[in-house]
């Protein structure tokens, strides 16, 4: 490739003098992790269930289904009434899709989701989202979540911080843009 | 009114600034989001600690890209993901139309790029067929209505509801003079999720790209760049050579201060990783020099690729805030507009679209010295012979005058007798366009040298 050796040998021409890779050292705040966590997941729009367990989830996606909903599960003892569809584009339809998340973070309200089947759309696509994490995957701050995150060579993951939202019209929030329009989050 | 214009900075300006309550309008918007920022930088304690980290971990990145790149190159190659090299834009371009022929690519759908933008992108691909959706709503917004973005985070920032309302009416079939924003984002969801459920293709571009993962970190508010990317069998990102970070320790202290300093939130909605394709996938990265290696020569230029585009200096920016971002001769606006496209600038003006407060560089997350950058720029400018306005002329005159003690004094009491005595009429047009918007000021009685000898010398 042409391109890539000539970018690469008019780098040996900078200018700048090398510059070592600093310490990254910042003491976390770990007062009230799950207190935080509330705090910061409200205000990027995202609700919280602490204590809760999966037979409250599940409660919450009977409701759901009692009330003529789609609704997707792929947590692991959580029930709802769709399975996966052949291709992602299938999904449009889901109301709601459960998913488990990986680390939550206290500073900012965000979970790390990990793909977990072939769709990868899964947790971008639904209308509302319930994602639901373990109190123990609770951590302080981005750098301690990036040290404990999974994302295996192939794979994708994200932080996802309440749900999707827009201020692209004069300024004004508009909370469900082009992904999930809800975000609720059960602490188990 | 497009950056193809050859107008200079004051005079699309002027066109800005004749409705003078929509300036004030602006200027408050982007303020507002000025404040949120303070108020979220404020809320972390160790906020000027991670802007230090910033700096640092950036100009280590630029010291070390080689060795960097080729070591995130490998590593995605390591992941399934084909990596493409781009010398310039229009290579940049080639690249993505061969790659969207080869799959029979119609429709293109595309987060927001800036690096697309600076490398017209969308017109080369329309013009060989392809049809490019921006996804955004800002960028859609400003795609239907022709015109170039103002701003980097909200591209349609200089528009007001009943704007967007009139376009969506006439694009998009919403109801004629609604503007309610609700109203108008919820119509723009049904409309947008036809586009990502038909897409071929979707694009993005990278807000850092991870050298030792091998991956590329996506950020979001709206979730569009997920919505493009997860459907269609093709993913295509773009990415100037300076988004590499050497990892995700790096990413996490850039990712704390990106949607703080941009909009005050504490993290963008979706921070999203990818770290190879889909499965039956094809994941393609394109990495563009496109003048940043040029930039890497010059000391001081080279430290404008420290920027992660939150956008944060445009917002505190008094000129930006008060001429728009359509006033700039380049794609980006603003300060670190200034910075970045100073040496593309054919105007030779937007150096000047400055007054030097250095607000912008108090606020950088990477410690970018904008102003001194932004003054450097006037400096090449000069030194290539391309001043603006006349400044060529006047500026060796106004050199020679404050270098001379008794030629500036003395010139200095006829200012101060002038101002005294002849109207502002007549004085003004000496002013030039400086004089334009401004008053004269009050002449003071006696001059500072005349009041410190009187009152403070031995």
């Amino acid at each position: 490739m042409p391109g890539r050796n000539e970018i690469l040998s008019a780098l040996a021409k900078s200018a700048l003098d090398k510059q070592p890779m600093p310490v990254i050292d910042i003491a976390p705040n770990m007062q009230d992790l799950t207190g935080q966590f509330e705090t910061n997941l409200a205000m990027v729009a995202g609700t919280l269930h602490r204590d809760a367990t999966l037979e409250l989830v599940q409660e919450k996606v009977n409701s759901l289904i009692a009330e003529g909903l789609q609704v997707l599960s792929l947590v692991e003892g959580v029930t709802g009434n769709r399975t996966l569809p052949a291709t992602p584009h299938e999904l449009k339809d889901i109301d709601y899709a459960v998913i488990s998340g990986e680390l939550a973070v206290a500073e900012n309200g965000a979970i790390w989701v990990t793909e977990q089947h072939q769709h990868r759309v899964t947790p971008f696509i639904c209308e509302n989202l319930l994602l639901v994490v373990a109190e123990e995957d609770l951590v302080a701050n981005m750098h301690q979540a990036v040290t404990k995150l999974t994302l295996e060579s192939g794979s994708c993951g994200a932080f996802i911080a309440g749900p999707s939202k827009t201020a692209d019209i004069e300024q004004s929030l508009v909370v469900g843009a082009h992904g999930a329009c809800s975000l609720g989050v059960y602490l188990v | 009114m497009s950056h193809s214009s050859s107008a200079t900075h004051a005079q699309q300006a002027e066109i800005f600034c004749r409705d003078e309550s929509r300036v004030d309008w602006h200027s408050k918007a982007l303020w507002l989001m000025r404040e949120k920022r303070d108020r979220a930088a404020g809320s972390i304690p160790e906020w000027e600690q991670l802007r230090q980290l910033g700096s640092e971990i950036k100009l280590h990145t630029l010291t070390n890209l080689a060795d960097l790149l080729q070591q995130f190159e490998a590593n995605c190659q390591a992941n399934g993901i084909q990596v493409h090299w781009a010398r310039d834009g229009k290579e940049h371009n080639q690249i993505v139309h061969e790659i969207l022929a080869r799959h029979q690519v119609k429709k293109l759908v595309k987060s927001k790029s800036m690096l697309t933008e600076e490398c017209h992108m969308n017109p080369y691909l329309e013009e060989r067929g392809i049809e490019v959706i921006d996804t955004d709503l800002g960028e859609r917004i400003i795609q239907l209505a022709g015109q170039p973005p103002s701003h980097i985070v909200v591209p349609a920032i200089h528009m007001k509801k009943e704007e967007v309302g009139d376009l969506f009416h006439e694009k998009i079939g919403t109801e004629a003079g609604a503007s309610d924003p609700t109203y108008l984002t919820r119509a723009a969801r049904q409309h947008l999720r036809e586009q990502f459920l038909s897409a071929d293709a979707a694009m993005t571009g990278v807000n850092m790209a991870v050298a030792d993962k091998g991956a590329v970190v996506v950020c979001t508010n709206e979730g569009n760049a997920d919505m493009g990317v997860n459907l269609p069998a093709v993913q295509l990102h773009s990415m100037g050579i300076d988004k590499i970070v050497p990892n995700l320790d790096s990413a996490a202290v850039l990712l704390r201060m990106l949607a703080r300093n941009a909009t005050g939130q504490p993290v963008t909605t979706y921070s999203s990783m990818y770290r190879g394709p889909k499965a039956g996938g094809e994941m393609h990265v394109i990495i563009v020099d496109n003048g940043r290696t040029a930039m890497l020569q010059d000391k001081i230029l080279a430290e404008s690729l420290k920027c992660i585009r939150c956008g944060g200096c445009l917002n505190t920016c008094p000129v930006y805030r008060r001429s728009g971002g359509h006033s700039y001769s380049y794609t980006i606006p603003g300060p670190i507009g200034i910075a970045v496209g100073g040496s593309k600038d054919d105007t030779n003006s937007i150096p000047w679209a400055c007054t030097l407060c250095a607000s912008c560089s108090g606020v950088c997350p990477t410690k970018v010295p904008l102003d001194k950058i932004i003054h450097h720029h006037r400096r090449l400018k000069a030194e290539a012979g391309q001043l603006p306005y006349g400044k060529a002329n006047y500026m060796p005159l106004v050199g020679k005058l404050m270098g001379s003690q008794t030629a500036f004094n003395c010139s200095m009491s006829m200012a101060r007798g002038a101002l005294k005595i002849l109207p502002g009429s007549l004085l003004k047009p000496f002013a030039g366009a400086w004089g334009k918007y401004r008053e004269l000021p009050v002449a003071p009685k006696s001059s500072f040298e005349h009041w410190y000898k009187n009152n403070r010398s031995e």
